[in-house]
């Protein structure tokens, strides 16, 4: 089996932003989102997403596959929280008067036995606008998500995470992890073909689903097996080379630009300063800042 | 692993692989502790998301560490040893107990991350990842365990 790291080397501005940068920008912006379902917020949010995955020049060939299962994955999210909630799907915004469209006949939860039967779903402007801020929501965490295995070296997450301010044991066991993976790969294929030669065909299992698991004994056992006493001479080999005993020097020093410096200050302040607005705006609901705290549709669409 | 087992999918549920690679994190859990468990659960899904290409979901992350974290705290009792059974159905208990609190912490929190109802995050994330992840672990856990204690045996290590 080959391995490969979806990783494209180009020369665009996000695959020059230090992966420092990146990893911090995903990490914010996943946790900024996830605090308001605040309509322009997440408009915002997206468009800064949009144009973050834009500056990566990433082809819809290379990221095709990843993102129809982002697609998918969006879909069975929203549409299936719709349904499960019977159709009372807003959450974390301020709902005291609901604009209903219409209802239509689906299916629900009842209060009793068989606890599933006939009911009728809302069609409301703040359910919809949920739907809408929870899809914007999950695809601006997606763009950045997806860019970064495609415009990040692998060989760079290890120092990356070191100069994040992980100790070195960590970030040289994440790198081990990584350089770890084409032998394991190269193994598997070992094993697989070995055990083929032996009439054993991973496609072809028969059995249930319980029946299928413990007929992949003979590919998972000697794989990880043959793995973890590999890791082990590894682990011989440097102890023997005393490591953990003085600090580590790496062979990649990732050296952050002035731009990205300036990009790191600014993603912290950004998510400081909507962490704080989101906490006081709980206490001022009559205040512009309470503006977290609201769905944020517009007047007209009320009316 | 994960790459390769992928084609197998769980009857009924959609989208959900069989994911054997769970029980990775388990064995090295159940041999080498928690720490060691909570890495290798981790790390394992954060490189299964990248390799694949669709991204890095911290909170899923977390939640595999949680799982190898929790099955971990079993060599307390084994000392990370599998020549008595009573030590093996050990294992199978707090890999249970690792599974439920793992998936149910990534599950729960998607309720924050994607705004899901508590319902949709239960029967959507928790019921299906959960039952694929007991069937493998609980499945391949032991059959790995005696293979391991069998291996250490032959090498004398």
């Amino acid at each position: 089996m080959l391995i490969n790291f979806p990783y494209i080397e180009r020369d665009s501005p996000i695959h020059r932003l230090d992966t420092r940068a990146k990893l911090l920008f995903l990490l914010a912006l996943g946790l900024a989102v996830a605090q308001t379902s605040n309509f322009w917020f997440m408009l915002v949010a997206l468009i800064l997403a949009s144009i973050y995955y834009g500056l990566a020049h990433l082809k819809w060939s290379e990221t095709r596959k990843a993102w129809l299962l982002i697609f998918w994955i969006n879909i069975v999210i929203v549409l299936g929280n719709f349904f499960l909630t019977g159709g009372h799907v807003v959450r974390g915004a301020d709902l005291t008067q609901e604009h209903i469209l219409t209802y239509f006949p689906f299916i629900g939860f009842t209060a009793h036995a068989p606890f599933i039967g006939p009911a009728m779903l809302p069609l409301s402007v703040e359910n919809i606008t949920f739907l809408i801020t929870q899809a914007m929501r999950n695809f601006s965490i997606a763009l950045v998500a997806i860019s970064l295995p495609y415009t990040t070296n692998p060989s760079h997450i290890s120092s990356a995470i070191k100069g994040l301010g992980i100790p070195d044991s960590i970030a040289y066991a994440v790198d081990l992890t990584f350089r770890f993976l084409p032998t394991v790969g190269r193994d598997f294929s070992t094993t697989m073909d070995a055990q083929r030669a032996r009439g054993f065909e991973l496609d072809k299992l028969r059995g249930g689903p319980f029946g299928k698991i413990a007929r992949m004994a003979p590919l998972v056992v000697p794989l990880v097996i043959g793995s973890i006493i590999g890791a082990e001479d590894i682990i011989n080999a440097m102890e023997l080379r005393c490591f953990g005993v003085t600090k580590r020097t790496w062979l990649i020093e990732l050296r952050a630009r002035s731009l990205d410096r300036i990009l790191i200050a600014l993603i912290i302040a950004a998510f400081l300063a909507i962490t704080i607005l989101n906490i006081l705006g709980g206490y001022y609901p009559d205040s512009i800042i309470h503006f977290m705290h609201i769905q944020g549709i517009p007047t007209f669409l009320t009316r | 692993m994960s790459i390769a087992t992928n084609a197998l999918q769980l009857p009924g549920a959609g989208n959900v692989s069989f994911r054997p690679a769970i029980v990775i994190p388990l064995l090295f859990a159940a041999l080498f502790g928690p720490w060691v468990g909570f890495f290798a659960g981790g790390v394992g899904n954060l490189l299964g998301d990248w390799l694949s290409g669709s991204g890095v979901w911290w909170n899923w992350d977390l939640g595999n560490g949680l799982i190898g974290l929790i099955t971990g705290l079993v060599v307390y009792y084994t000392l990370g040893r599998y020549l008595k059974r009573k030590n093996i159905i050990f294992a199978e208990v707090f890999a249970i107990l690792g599974i439920v609190v793992g998936i149910g912490f990534a599950s729960i929190t998607d309720i924050w991350v994607s705004k899901l109802s508590f319902s949709a995050a239960v029967i959507g994330d928790f019921i299906p990842s959960a039952a694929s992840d007991l069937i493998n672990g609980l499945i391949l856990l032991p059959i790995l365990l005696i293979a391991y204690t069998a291996a250490v045996r032959r090498s004398g290590r």
